[in-house]
């Protein structure tokens, strides 16, 4: 699966289970721009896991700030 | 006085074979259950029990247990009670949260709690070296599988020993460590289950999804069920929060018929369970749907009730109650097998004269009901006189299972219990015996359930271009008709704040906020240097504040007055 692929589907999570109405790219910040309080992060990490068959620990999650990198935390973890 | 406590339980769960339906199911995400009888739970708590006495953990010790909902963390929290240690369960990061925040929290709270051991799932264990290296407890951080083999020689603790450290907010700020002896304890859970008797036509059993870092999940699930050697089932909290029809299909299929939960998770079931999750479902056997921790909106219990009917939802299960980490749990709970009671009350009363005056087209409030067995509960004014029916002021409490005080805090401790009663901080009144929440005297930001320490909030603000330091005030409460309480932040302006900065300020402030606590700042006011009021000796009044806001009186005091004011100070 590509980072376009990848990304389509964190904007679909963004769309269903967040109710973000914009546009998703990779720059956006998750708490700044997408304004994604504790709740609503957790919301994210649970559908995205769901969405694309993974797991993510805490030690991936570290370091997440934008959505570009999650991208790339998915990324690694399907190609693992 | 209740004869027997949490070891009395665990040894009994542990001596005759476990009735089979009686212990730990653990659902996952797949909605897989993974089954532990109270038996197998015992002998785990005995091996990390050695262990841990193995490494030279003694009597009174405090271990700090960060796990996420499973096994390991019912191994740990046991065996460190049948060593005679005390656990201090602490809450696990929250996913995709900001690492250095939660692991600043973190090392405060150890270093309050005076843990010698850090008790730690082996995913979180590499995280928290950080905050671990810098308390550095005596006995290191470990996981329950890395404890040294040893034989376990359960300490005999007595009623006074403590059994519990839990914090009641949890912050870098004003961390609130609240220690609860055995005997508060064994009380507290001896009126729980007085509550919910089994007989020979209903097994009482509880579905929970509460943190084990919270009471109303530890104390009010976990030791209820082990007392009565029944069966809990129990989710993650960040399962439910990511897939609250979860819990609605775990309370249906393991046909419990109690489980509690703050608010806002009936509010998230409204807003995030879909019909088609609930395929098949039956929620016909759920007798009390408890609902406390934080305001109950009376908006969102009427839509509860309305709309999982359907699913054989009954009204008369909505149980709205009210606790405190500081009294174990309970203190008044309403009546069961009643619809919850909601009335209205005429607003300027309220407001202006503290009395609370029914009124046809008043604010409604939800009655959390009656005190709960060997309580007692008095209305007092400012100067501790107790008040009459109807009238609003502190809510005092006594009872059995009051805490022993806040850990290494004589100072708090004095000022929370006052010969023999606690004061609870909160605002309200009495009406026909039941209990109505009206509001806080103290600061306290408490949202979806948890409480949180203004003063953290505020912090967050410093460093905002444009702000003046030191003057921001954070502020939690329950509009009407909103389906919770919303979060208020009142910040000052500097004088030297340039238009860019004040232009740019409100969405700064809701940033910082947002960034280091997890938390969404609903009103954001930039007031004039000097708004906000202060005490004599200069610092915030929170409470003021909240209520000039309301009442719409928040503005620049009148010159005249505070230049009196300063040459008072002068």
């Amino acid at each position: 699966m590509n980072d376009e692929a990848i990304l389509a589907g964190i904007a679909d999570v963004a769309r269903v289970h967040l109710g973000w109405e914009g546009i998703v790219t990779p720059d956006l910040r998750l708490v700044e721009d997408l304004r994604l309080d504790s709740i609503r992060l957790l919301t994210l990490a649970a559908e995205v896991e769901n969405r694309f068959r993974v797991l993510l620990d805490e030690a991936d999650e570290a370091g997440i700030e934008t959505v570009g990198d999650l991208i790339a935390v998915v990324r690694r973890k399907i190609g693992a | 006085m209740p004869e027997e406590g949490i070891l009395d339980w665990l040894e009994r769960a542990g001596r005759r074979p476990s009735r089979p339906e009686g212990g730990l199911r653990f659902v996952d995400r797949a909605e897989r259950a993974t089954w532990f009888g109270w038996a197998e739970v015992r002998d785990r708590a005995l091996a990390a029990c050695g262990g841990m006495q193995a490494l030279g953990i003694e009597r009174g010790d405090r271990v700090a247990l960060v796990f996420p909902t499973g096994i390991d963390f019912f191994a740990a929290f046991f065996g460190a009670l049948l060593a005679g240690a005390v656990p201090v369960p602490l809450y696990p990061p929250s996913r995709l949260g900001r690492m250095e925040e939660y692991l600043c929290r973190t090392a405060r709270m150890l270093e309050r709690s005076g843990a010698r051991l850090v008790l730690a799932d082996s995913r979180l264990r590499r995280i928290l070296g950080e905050a671990v290296e810098e308390v550095h407890p005596a006995l290191g951080c470990r996981t329950v599988d890395d404890l040294p083999q040893g034989s376990a020689w359960p300490v005999r603790t007595g009623p006074s020993d403590l059994a519990l450290i839990q914090f009641s907010s949890g912050t870098t700020v004003d961390p609130k460590p609240v220690a609860l002896s055995h005997r508060a304890v064994a009380a507290q859970t001896e009126i729980l289950t007085g509550f919910f008797p089994d007989t020979p036509e209903l097994r009482q059993s509880c579905v929970s999804w509460l943190p084990l870092y919270h009471d109303m999940g530890l104390i009010g699930c976990v030791f209820p069920a082990l007392a009565r050697d029944a069966a809990l089932t129990l989710l993650g909290p960040e399962l439910f929060v990511a897939r609250p029809a979860l819990w609605l299909r775990a309370i249906s299929r393991y046909r419990a018929t109690i489980s509690p939960a703050p608010n806002f998770a009936y509010e998230l079931c409204l807003t995030r369970v879909s019909d088609a999750d609930l395929e098949g479902v039956d929620l016909s056997d759920w007798r009390t749907a408890l609902n406390g921790a934080e305001s109950i909106s009376p908006a969102v219990l009427r839509a509860f009730c309305a709309r999982f009917a359907r699913w054989g939802f009954r009204p008369e299960a909505m149980t709205p109650v009210y606790g405190l980490s500081e009294a174990a749990l309970a203190v008044t709970f309403s009546d069961f097998d009643r619809p919850f009671r909601v009335t209205r009350f005429d607003r300027e009363g309220l407001a202006r004269e503290a009395r609370a005056r029914e009124s046809a087209d008043g604010r409604e409030i939800v009655s959390v009901g009656r005190p709960v067995p060997g309580f007692r509960l008095r209305i007092v004014d400012p100067a501790g006189h107790d008040l009459p029916a109807g009238a609003v002021g502190r809510i005092l409490i006594q009872g059995p299972s009051l805490m022993d005080g806040y850990l290494g805090d004589p100072e708090a401790t004095a000022r929370a219990l006052r010969d023999g009663w606690l004061d609870t901080g909160d605002l309200g009144f009495l009406r026909e015996g039941d209990l109505y929440l009206t509001g806080r005297a103290k600061d306290a930001v408490i949202l979806r359930g948890r409480n949180y320490a203004p003063e953290e909030i505020e912090r967050a603000t410093e460093g905002v271009p444009g702000v003046r330091a030191g003057c921001a005030v954070a502020a939690s409460w329950l509009p009407e008709d909103a389906p919770g309480e919303v979060l208020a932040l009142f910040v000052e302006a500097s004088r030297q704040a340039t238009a860019e900065e004040l232009a740019a300020l409100p969405d700064a402030c809701r940033e910082a906020v947002l960034g280091t606590t997890g938390l969404a700042v609903e009103h954001l006011e930039v007031l004039a240097p000097g708004t906000l009021p202060r005490t004599s000796s200069g610092k915030l009044r929170r409470g003021e504040t909240l209520r000039l806001y309301l009442a719409g009186e928040l503005a620049v005091p009148d010159p005249a007055k505070s230049l009196r004011l300063t040459g008072a100070l002068a």
